[in-house]
């Protein structure tokens, strides 16, 4: 039994180590893929990137749902033909806006960010064209587009219907080009091609083999996109260089670490053994947040950083508020083993009191904050769960631990001001 | 271990208090309240360049090519050799891309030689703005809201409610302070305000709840019968240390922020880390010289004004 516990210690510590590897480096084994903190998701304040917000050009009114997602089709499309694939597209549906995150692009060093902005919210041409370019049909020749299934229930068409111009239009089209292929471009891009079975005068186009129901969705969402009614405009966004946001974000990463070391160097000089204890439970806690973030691929923020701040303040707390109860106990006369389990005891009610308190506050953010607000309310949530693992129970494992060393039994190593 | 007074000094602390707010109350009305576009809407835009640009000169460039009243102001940057143009926007309306791309464009053409390249930009509308803020202030007092009740729960046998309400109490009092280091230091009021808010009200909070929880602890150890004044102190006096200490860390964390912050010239980190600094000495002072005092200063009121209804 006490074997056990002596090696408890360095139990604790080991995994610490193993998780500090893992959070710092990542780990890669088999279908097991954890991301380490060189891949972790940075905020556009960090890392620099464009946000914008776009709504509607001289719209009098609100766009319909359908509307929002031709829309957001459009840009999605553009986004492609970009290669910007790290992004984030969310629709507001309440005030038809639709919100565009994504980084800089690290690899073109002149890339226009404000041009992008620009060219990502314009009226989308949509064109149908015969095998040698020439435009057979335009997107405000389509009334509306729409999946569905086929007569057989099996495979999903999208459907056009056709304004009179356009049944016109396409009928001379479709007669001129059986067994030849029309392709779909919006803008300069091609979206999709189909052959020509037979000519169609009735005004409703079909387009069948769909590989299902959202593939489907998709492309009429985009040939929607090309009757839409109004381009969009960006007059909320935020652009920040990457020269800006890298830069930043390296000096922080010094400071904190800077910062890091001289708290665990005052714990280490001023509580001694609880307070080597307690740098180990803080690189712990440290290694947790860092985890939360990058395992579920977060985004972290400045405001985000800010939350990461306050958790280790609160977890440097919890360890002063019990190593100065393990000192008060001790220097009331009790055994050291008893002024541990006393020193816990005593110090618990106020660390989960304090913690809690700070929880219910990142909760309130996480729910009705947005933005900044969310980032930082889920670090500070992350961090104060991670304190009750590392600063309340790694701790007292740990302290117990070595208590049971016959030469680390010295009231002196635990700040006692006489020998009990 | 000598127990300190703090009790007997309580209005000198209160004096301070006031001072202080008092100060970041005639600042703001006579240097008025900084408001970044991000809570009141507007446009900025920056660029880097090399060489001398006059500002006046590239603010009437601006204007004549968008229409609208601008300022200039030239600021150092990360890197020696470039500097950075800023481009304001008067009025609150925000810019759309197409525009900034036309004064991208203007800029470039008129200062061939200062390789002008485009940094930043940031555009909010006006609604946006005061979305954003008033989602931060609705964020906050539902946080104040919560810990009145939980705080008015876990400490019933120190009389629940006066101690969640002074603890209330000290949290505005560092909102104050932290908003007045804002004023006083003409950081225009922003979306790291919010933060720093918020960090502090998290920082505070704690602090009042480790004493809360010494007092409650003491109430049981020494009974009913102890004047409140002396619960108080001894509770405060035996939590010195502690507060003393993780104060310390903590200011020393965000001090070094903050000075690396200076050294490198990181405007955004800067505006955060330095009414940080002053938001924690405020939450460490406003538990121990606000909200102990003034709750024990409801109780004694308490106490007086039972025996009186009991005399009859």
């Amino acid at each position: 039994m006490k074997s056990k516990s002596k090696s408890t210690f360095f139990i604790v510590a080991l995994i610490t180590a193993a998780l500090l590897y893992v959070a710092l480096f990542g780990l890669h084994i088999g279908g097991l893929n954890i991301k380490g903190a060189n891949e972790m998701r940075f905020g556009i304040d960090i890392r620099g990137g464009v946000e914008a917000t776009y709504t509607p050009k001289d719209l009098d009114r609100a766009p319909t749902e359908d509307e929002l997602a031709s829309a957001r089709t459009i840009i999605e499309t553009r986004m492609d033909a970009k290669r910007i694939t790290d992004r984030e597209i969310t629709t507001d549906k309440t005030d038809g806006s639709i919100i565009v995150r994504f980084p800089w692009k690290s690899d073109e060093a002149d890339f226009d960010a404000q041009k992008a902005i620009s060219e990502l919210g314009e009226t989308a041409l949509l064109t149908f064209r015969d095998p040698d370019g020439n435009v057979v049909l335009e997107g405000t020749d389509v009334k509306k587009s729409y999946a569905s299934l086929d007569e057989q229930g099996v495979t999903y068409n999208v459907i056009l219907e056709l304004t009179d111009t356009g049944k016109q239009k396409f009928a001379d089209a479709t007669g001129r080009l059986i067994g030849k292929n029309i392709s779909i471009y919006m803008d300069e891009n091609e979206i999709e091609s189909a052959t020509v079975q037979d000519q169609i005068t009735g005004g409703i186009a079909r387009i069948t083999n769909q590989k299902d129901v959202a593939t489907a969705k998709a492309l009429a969402d985009k040939i929607n996109s090309g009757s839409l009614p109004f381009s969009m405009i960006a007059n909320d966004a935020n652009i920040i260089s990457a020269d800006l946001g890298t830069g930043a974000l390296a000096v922080m990463v010094r400071a904190g670490e800077l910062a890091f070391i001289l708290v665990c160097l005052f714990m280490l000089l001023y509580y001694r053994l609880p307070g080597f204890v307690a740098c180990i439970a803080l690189v712990l806690q440290v290694v947790g947040q860092l985890l939360a973030l990058s395992v579920p691929q977060f985004t972290l923020t400045l405001p985000g950083i800010a939350g990461v701040i306050l958790s280790i303040g609160m977890g440097v707390d919890a360890n002063v508020i019990v190593s100065e109860r393990i000192k008060e106990e001790l220097n009331s006369g009790k055994t050291l083993r008893s002024s541990i389990t006393a020193g816990f005891h005593r110090a618990f009610s106020s660390v989960f009191d304090g913690n809690i308190t700070v929880m219910i506050v990142s909760i309130v953010l996480i729910i009705f904050g947005s933005g900044s607000m969310l980032s930082f309310g889920y670090t500070l949530l992350c961090g104060v769960l991670m304190n009750f693992v590392a600063g309340v129970t790694a701790s007292r494992l740990m302290i117990s631990s070595l208590s049971e060393y016959k030469g680390l039994q010295k009231p002196w190593l635990f700040g006692a001001r006489r020998l009990a | 271990m000598k127990v300190i007074d703090f009790y007997k000094r309580r209005y000198i602390y209160f004096a301070i208090s006031i001072c202080i707010i008092l100060a970041g109350v005639i600042c703001a009305f006579t240097e008025g309240i900084k408001l970044d576009i991000n809570f009141q809407g507007g446009a900025v835009l920056k660029y880097t360049f090399v060489g001398t640009i006059d500002t006046d000169d590239a603010a009437n460039i601006v204007e004549e090519t968008i229409g609208r009243t601008t300022t200039c102001q030239e600021q150092t940057t990360m890197n020696k050799d470039e500097k950075m143009l800023v481009v304001n926007l008067a009025n609150k309306e925000s810019l759309t891309s197409q525009q900034q791309e036309a004064v991208t464009d203007a800029l470039a053409k008129a200062y061939p030689e200062a390789k002008i390249e485009f940094a930043t930009s940031l555009s909010v509308q006006p609604f946006t703005g005061a979305r954003f803020f008033r989602n931060g202030i609705i964020a906050i007092l539902l946080s104040f809201a919560l810990i009145l009740v939980y705080v008015g729960f876990r400490f019933k046998n120190i009389g629940g409610f006066s101690a969640a309400t002074m603890a209330i109490v000290a949290l505005f009092h560092d909102a104050f302070v932290v908003t007045a280091t804002f004023i006083i230091f003409r950081i225009p009021l922003n979306d790291s305000f919010i933060a720093a808010i918020l960090t502090i009200i998290g920082f505070s909070i704690n602090d009042t709840i480790v004493i809360y929880d010494r007092i409650r602890e003491n109430k049981l150890l020494l009974g009913k019968k102890t004047p409140t004044e002396d619960l108080v102190n001894l509770s405060i006096t035996q939590s010195m240390t502690r507060s003393i200490n993780t104060n310390i860390a903590v200011f020393m964390s965000i001090t070094i922020v903050f000075i690396f912050a200076q050294i490198y010239n990181i405007e955004t980190i800067k505006d955060f880390a330095l009414p940080m600094m002053f938001g924690t000495i405020s939450g460490c002072y406003s538990t121990i010289c606000i909200a102990g005092p003034l709750w024990t200063m409801w109780k004694n009121h308490q106490a007086k004004a039972k025996l009186k209804k009991a005399q009859g």
